[in-house]
């Protein structure tokens, strides 16, 4: 199963719900290959400029995934290009964790068919990769948060699109699985794909992202490289000073400083 | 790591394999005995030699005039299988909706789709007698639609539907009472249609229930794995590449087509659609390939064994016994789900 990467390329897009749009004229490309962060405070669009990307709400301005426009891609198409991981993780449903994992296969899956055995391989394989296969017969309405969090991204594993949405994946997730959780979004980065990541701990999502955008009021105001995020940005985000740690090893790590401005 | 665990994987699928199997062997044997007692039991009691003997297909002329004949061919018989039928359908159409709309308590009752049909199919005596049915349709969709958009505008889907679904049930309801009350001539037939009974069900009306089934239960048993990811809710069938509005807007359209044939058929008869498929999904999981077919068998042979029961109580209107019993089994589960 290769495809090609998948990069998109978006111009003065507008969205939101209603008559109330959130995401106000950004502009930015998101590269393959690579895992690209979006970062600012609570309502500053994150979550909209996902669902944007995913073909879930109508936009103006210009959005193509790999030169094609996103309004213009069936729901079906976009299921095989697209693997989303939404916020929200309520399963209303009874089904076994092997049988949401399978759902990753459904775009793959004509009508009348069998699912073919090779499934069957792809699901196990992404139970193992997210270290869930001691739940994999247990009803996904019985797990915890952080469980459902990791029963969604074997999900969209199995699905395997070349572009993978995630909405703060690891939120409800140990610091472990959430350590594991941004490996395996390196990897698939490494591997050419596109992984764009909502994440509230800047910390976890800069260390983990090659590339961040930065929101604030709908609108961009940064972007650029993750590792050269400075104190500057950070503060115009969250309207309070931040000052970096740096750990022996060398990793650096951003908190809010306690000094008044 | 530890090795992947295949055998658990053939052992678990062999296990819910055995208990499909077991539970639609049971199923079917009960619908056999229930058609077997709908049969040969009634007023007029025949016994089940003689009734092997007049549905045999070698049965000479002059007998198949009898009256015993008649009634097994022309009244019991049709009267099993268009009960039979119209729970099959009720169930299918209950777990289409709870389903679609990941909403364990929606059914055709609930959600006023059958209120709507009633209020719809009483407008069409105005009309003529076989404006009904086409009335009833466009009533059972009026109100599916209705109720959706209330849901929708109040700010979310989950409870609000039901709630939307109280409010349409009780609106229309008022309305068919004002249609009564304005129907002059028209009332004896408005309200016996309503009170809805098998008492009187003919071959042809068993036949229109089973064609209605069908336009039920077939596409949705075809949209089966789709209906899977969308029962999960907040959108995930539509994540994973399903047009979750063009899915929605057939089957409902199917369900509330089936509703609206029994409805003008053979009344409200309410509940089914919610105990049938919650059972069945309590013994055989959620998937709904399976799910669609063993509610049909289950509702089919709870709604042909309450029309019995029914008419042993002196032709009681069986929606009025689904009600009592449905009632407080809708109790039971908003409990349980707290």
């Amino acid at each position: 199963m290769t495809e090609t990467p998948l990069s998109f390329c978006f111009r003065t897009l507008s969205a939101g719900y209603g008559g109330h749009e959130v995401v106000k004229g950004v502009s930015a490309s998101i590269d393959s290959g690579q895992v690209t962060a979006l970062i600012g405070p609570n309502g500053s669009g994150k979550s909209t400029l996902l669902k944007t990307l995913g073909g879930f709400l109508p936009y103006r301005g210009r959005l193509a995934l790999g030169g094609r426009e996103i309004r213009r891609c069936s729901r079906r198409e976009l299921g095989r290009l697209l693997g989303v991981v939404a916020q929200q993780t309520v399963m209303k449903a009874a089904f076994s964790v092997y049988d949401v994992i399978g759902f990753g296969r459904l775009p793959y899956q004509p009508l009348l068919a069998r699912r073919p055995p090779a499934d069957d391989r792809i699901i196990q394989a992404a139970a193992e990769r997210l270290e869930i296969e001691p739940l994999l017969f247990c009803p996904v309405t019985e797990l915890s948060g952080g469980e459902r969090q990791r029963v969604l991204l074997a999900m969209v594993l199995a699905q395997n699109p070349p572009v993978f949405l995630l909405d703060e994946p690891t939120s409800a997730m140990d610091p472990r699985q959430a350590q594991h959780a941004f490996q395996l979004m390196r990897e698939l980065a490494a591997g050419g794909k596109t992984v764009v990541v909502i994440a509230h701990d800047i910390n976890a999502a800069l260390s983990c992202a090659d590339r961040y955008l930065a929101l604030r009021g709908g609108e961009l105001i940064a972007g650029g490289r993750a590792d050269r995020i400075d104190e500057s940005v950070l503060e115009a985000l969250y309207d309070t000073p931040f000052v970096p740690y740096i750990s022996a090893e060398g990793d650096k790590a951003w908190h809010p400083s306690s000094k008044k401005r | 790591m530890p090795p992947l665990p295949v055998g658990d994987l053939e052992r678990w699928r062999s296990r819910l394999h055995s208990r499909r199997i077991c539970l639609g062997a049971a199923l079917g044997v009960l619908l056999f005995l229930t058609a077997l007692w709908r049969i040969t039991q009634g007023e007029w009691s025949i016994s089940l030699s003689r009734v092997f003997e007049l549905l045999s297909p070698f049965l000479p002329a002059v007998e198949s005039e009898t009256a015993e004949a008649l009634v097994i061919r022309a009244v019991r018989l049709p009267r099993f299988f268009a009960a039979a039928g119209a729970g099959g359908l009720l169930a299918v159409s209950g777990a289409v909706l709870q389903g679609l709309l990941a909403n364990p308590l929606a059914e055709p009752y609930t959600l006023g789709i059958a209120s709507g049909a009633a209020f719809g199919g009483a407008l069409g005596f105005f009309f003529s007698r076989l404006a009904v049915t086409p009335m009833a349709f466009a009533g059972a969709l009026g109100s599916l639609v209705l109720v959706n958009l209330i849901a929708r505008k109040s700010g979310g889907s989950g409870a609000y539907l039901v709630l939307a679904g109280i409010v349409v049930n009780a609106v229309l309801s008022a309305g068919v009472t004002f249609l009564k009350a304005v129907a002059d001539d028209k009332l004896g037939a408005i309200v016996l249609w309503l009170m809805g009974s098998f008492s009187g069900a003919s071959p042809e009306d068993a036949q229109m229930v089973w064609l209605g089934a069908a336009v039920t239960l077939i596409p949705a048993w075809l949209c089966g794995r789709q209906l899977d990811a969308v029962s999960l809710g907040e959108g995930q069938g539509e994540m994973l590449g399903i047009d979750e509005r063009k899915l929605r807007r057939r089957l409902l359209c199917a369900s509330s087509l089936g509703t609206a044939v029994t409805v003008s058929s053979f009344g409200i008869i309410g509940f089914v659609g919610l105990v049938a498929p919650h059972i069945m999904r309590a013994l055989i999981g959620p998937s709904h390939r399976p799910l669609l077919v063993f509610s049909f068998l289950s509702g089919g042979l709870m709604l042909a064994f309450a029309d019995g029961a029914a008419q042993r109580m002196g032709e009681l209107p069986v929606g009025v016994l689904t009600a009592l019993l449905g009632g407080p089994f809708f109790c039971w589960i908003l409990v349980k789900r707290k």
